[in-house]
């Protein structure tokens, strides 16, 4: 009867292959968790603290405090 | 003042602050970067069935993680000193205000033009009122100017105590027989609270700080009729 021959198997170098698509995975893993807190974290805070000050007006700001009472230097 | 359960810091009321919450979320950044990595080859180390009985040297990876870490600490240490440069600025500070660190309450003192001096207790949790905020309260807060340069001079009369408001990014030591200096710039009015950060004795808990930040005139106005 006919039969076919198998592609014959990768032999060697198995662990060198699977180290070289794992260190690949794990960088990209890193960065990619790295980027992830830039962006998620670190800019949004930065962002949230330009918007603050942007059009921030301490006199409006002291005098709601000082209406509010909290203060025991200015009534 | 912290909220419970709060885990990261409190809102920044100094550009000083402000610069050292970008540099921690900075640093914390390559701490998640460098933990992943980790994890990452950890989990692979426990799950493969791979092995190398025969490795004599590896000279490309121990170049690599030589050179890596050399460059990652350089990019903490550059905009480290930056920050530490930037606290360690000279300018001329409108006001100086001294305080001395005693057991178990700070003293204030304002001698720029008069001579006001007041120590700062504690309020007992039975004599707070509504609203006020346990082991935080004082019974004469410290007043100051906001948006102005503030030299602070910091002591102590007896033990090591530490003088410390995080949301305007300062902790400084009282130490006895030396005077710290430490400088202040709120971007905001407000009433801003720290606790002593150095241990002290029994009561080390119970010497907090209260600073009220108000404009200018407001100050001077406290100013004056407190010395009459």
């Amino acid at each position: 009867m006919a039969s076919g021959t198998l592609a014959k198997p990768q032999m060697r170098g198995l662990l060198a292959r699977c180290l070289w698509i794992h260190i690949v995975g794990a960088f990209t893993v890193s960065l990619g968790v790295a980027t992830l807190y830039k962006f998620g974290v670190a800019e949004p805070r930065k962002k949230a603290y330009a918007d603050f000050y942007r059009n921030y007006g301490s006199m409006k700001d002291f005098e709601e405090m000082r209406k509010s009472g909290i203060f025991q230097s200015a009534k | 003042m912290a909220h419970p359960a709060q885990l990261g810091f409190q809102d920044a009321a100094s550009p000083i602050m402000e610069e050292l919450m970008y540099f921690h979320d900075h640093t914390l950044m390559i701490v998640f970067l460098i933990s992943s990595l980790v994890l990452y080859i950890i989990s692979l180390m426990l799950t493969t069935e791979l092995t190398h009985t025969s490795t004599m040297d590896a000279q490309e990876v121990e170049t690599v993680w030589t050179i890596l870490p050399a460059v990652i600490l350089i990019l903490i240490a550059l905009p480290s000193l930056r920050i530490l440069y930037m606290m360690d600025e000279i300018t001329t500070p409108t006001l100086t205000l001294k305080t001395m660190g005693h057991q178990w309450y700070w003293s204030y003192e304002y001698t720029d033009y008069e001579n006001l001096c007041f120590d700062s207790y504690m309020t007992p949790p039975l004599e707070l009122d509504p609203g006020e905020l346990r082991l935080l309260e004082v019974d004469n807060r410290v007043v100051l100017p906001t948006e102005m340069s503030i030299r602070m001079l910091i002591s102590s009369e007896d033990v090591l105590h530490s003088w410390t408001v995080p949301s305007l990014g300062v902790k400084t030591d009282a130490i006895p027989g030396r005077l710290n200096q430490a400088t202040l710039m709120t971007s905001r009015p407000g009433i801003y609270y720290g606790q002593c950060s150095e241990i002290c004795g029994a009561n080390h808990s119970f010497m907090p700080i209260v600073l009220e930040l108000v404009p200018l005139k407001h100050f001077e106005e406290w100013l004056l009729s407190t010395l009459e």
